[in-house]
């Protein structure tokens, strides 16, 4: 489902990062998505939301691979990670190079609870990028002075608030420099005295030119810097649209969702 | 024998006899310990092997580990030492020495019983990351050993003690295929001297003080590697290791700090946040009061 051209702010043909096209998957008997497709352009900030079991959540991890669809296309890069559209060859591309270029951040942070702050977030420039101790740390610093947290490189996981949790989340994904970043409901976990913090880090990285998808119950966030919303529901996109779709949207089904949670 | 036994009994206790014969004790102590940390570790790398594989998706591979934790749990590890060194090996004219058959027997069966606490260890390691590790690029295998075997590690660590602690009495087992360990020296000493009591409490002591030992090892990594303890131990704040850790951290803090000079800051909006709160707090107690005062009206 490619955007119409009025719909996006950027003046020029943007290009897109990610595509994802027809993607079903199933959980057993309950069928998650049928057959939903999305293109995120460089620099584009998607904000997906919806009623629980709509499957947004789902849709984000497929594009991250975390969930393998049944069928149909993912897109990065030139190259496919999906089973395929038919009749379409292109060439496949593995997991790990997409996954190290698409930052993830988790509803329940998923910081790793036995190392450090600072080796929560130099881990995998280490371990995947090769990068040198001691430059992965600086980077790691850096990324985490960023969000705040230059002074709590040091600590564990369990002695910082969600919120610090969150931005260190935030930093981890960040220092492996991804062309995409992924949301999964970034704050529904958090005290609702800890949302602010977590939402200027992420405000901060729209400002930046950070390419983002972000599930999202944060409407503020969402009207502020959805450049593309979409609204899902069993499992199919139903509207999308910029920022008058929390106004006047079309369908009903939107309209009721979101007087409900406004 | 059985007329001599009130005599022996009724004999006068002598702490100075276990002493007199300390060395066959030590030697005895010594084969032990040498039998119970080579069985076990043998016994926790069979185990994670044991419990990889139990966890492998492979439709031929986990029954039949499944089979070999089964077995080796239900049969009495008495009998299976009994098997292993004359059933097995003199039957197959294996090579064995009696330590070699008690060691085999041990670890065969201390393995399946540390792959399922190492099993149960790793899955209570939650998805969430392992999915996180995957998220920032990591392989299986990395994600595996950096990420989930650590706190998988501490997860086991009192129920793996447990089993140490278990080895250490089993292996005084074997003393029934002739392996002169703590027990099988003991029994000797005392059919030779009939002083049953002196040389039972001795070993009696001697174990407990074996499996204490092991007990205080236990609680020691249990510390060490608790989470929680990370913010309360001064020992670890204060080590020669933590000071070196502290100074390396505030060099890059100061490093970083003097390189970003001039970028922006994130501002948090907590005091803003905190503010609001209050005012929200104030309004609602307005508007409770209000309304009891209204009702009371």
């Amino acid at each position: 489902m490619s955007v119409s051209p009025n719909n996006t702010s950027q003046p020029e043909q943007p290009a897109p990062v990610v595509r994802l096209r027809s993607i079903h998957k199933s959980f057993g008997s309950n069928h998650v998505l049928k057959g939903v497709d999305l293109t995120v352009d460089q620099g584009q900030h998607i904000v997906i939301f919806g009623p629980s079991g709509s499957g947004k959540s789902t849709l984000l991890r497929t594009t991250n691979l975390l969930e393998r669809p049944e069928s149909g296309s993912v897109w990065f890069d030139g190259k496919e990670y999906g089973p395929g559209l038919d009749g379409q060859k292109l060439p496949r591309g593995k997991p790990r190079v997409l996954r190290e270029q698409i930052g993830m951040v988790f509803q329940q942070f998923n910081l790793f609870p036995h190392i450090t702050v600072l080796e929560n977030v130099s881990l995998a420039l280490r371990r995947v990028k090769g990068i040198s101790h001691s430059e992965a740390d600086y980077k790691a610093a850096t990324q985490l002075k960023r969000v705040g947290l230059l002074d709590k490189i040091g600590a564990y996981p369990i002695q910082l608030s969600g919120g610090q949790q969150q931005r260190v989340a935030i930093a981890r994904s960040l220092v492996m420099e991804p062309k995409v970043m992924l949301f999964d409901e970034p704050t529904s976990a958090l005290d609702p005295e800890l949302v602010g913090e977590v939402l200027a880090a992420m405000r901060a990285l729209a400002e930046s030119g950070m390419t983002m998808v972000v599930v999202t119950h944060e409407m503020g966030f969402a009207r502020e810097a959805g450049d593309l919303n979409i609204f899902m529901d069993e499992g199919m996109i139903v509207e999308q649209g910029g920022h008058e779709i929390y106004q006047d949207a079309q369908e009903p089904r939107t309209r009721a969702f979101i007087e409900a949670i406004l | 024998m059985r007329s001599l036994l009130p005599v022996i009994a009724q004999a006068e206790f002598r702490w100075g006899f276990i002493w007199d014969n300390r060395q066959i004790f030590l030697d005895g102590l010594r084969l032990t310990i040498l039998i119970s940390i080579v069985s076990f570790t043998l016994s926790v790398a069979l185990g994670l092997v044991v419990a990889l594989l139990r966890m492998s998706k492979s439709k031929i591979i986990q029954p039949l580990i499944a089979a070999y934790v089964n077995v080796f749990r239900a049969i009495p590890l008495l009998v299976f030492i009994l098997f292993v060194y004359y059933g097995l090996a003199i039957q197959f004219n294996l090579n064995m020495t009696a330590i070699q058959a008690g060691v085999l027997a041990l670890t065969l069966q201390y393995s399946a019983w540390l792959g399922e606490i190492f099993r149960s260890g790793i899955q209570a390691v939650p998805y969430g990351q392992r999915e996180a590790a995957h998220s920032v690029g990591m392989g299986r295998v990395q994600t595996f050993f950096r990420v989930v075997l650590p706190q998988a590690a501490r997860i086991v660590i009192p129920p793996t003690g447990n089993m140490f602690i278990g080895m250490i009495k089993d292996s005084s087992l074997v003393y029934l295929i002739g392996v002169p360990e703590l027990l099988r020296v003991s029994n000797r000493l005392a059919n030779r001297t009939f002083r049953y009591f002196e040389v039972y409490l001795a070993t009696v002591l001697i174990y407990l003080a074996l499996t204490t030992l092991v007990y205080f090892g236990v609680k020691y990594l249990e510390k060490r590697f608790a989470l929680v303890d990370l913010l309360t131990s001064s020992a670890r704040n204060w080590s020669p290791f933590a000071i070196r850790r502290t100074a390396r951290l505030r060099a890059l803090q100061a490093r970083v700090e003097a390189d970003m000079q001039g970028e922006p800051v994130l501002e948090i909006p907590i005091e803003e946040e905190e503010d609001e709160k209050e005012e929200r707090e104030e309004q609602v107690a307005l508007e409770e009061e209000t309304e009891v005062t209204g009702l009371e009206r």
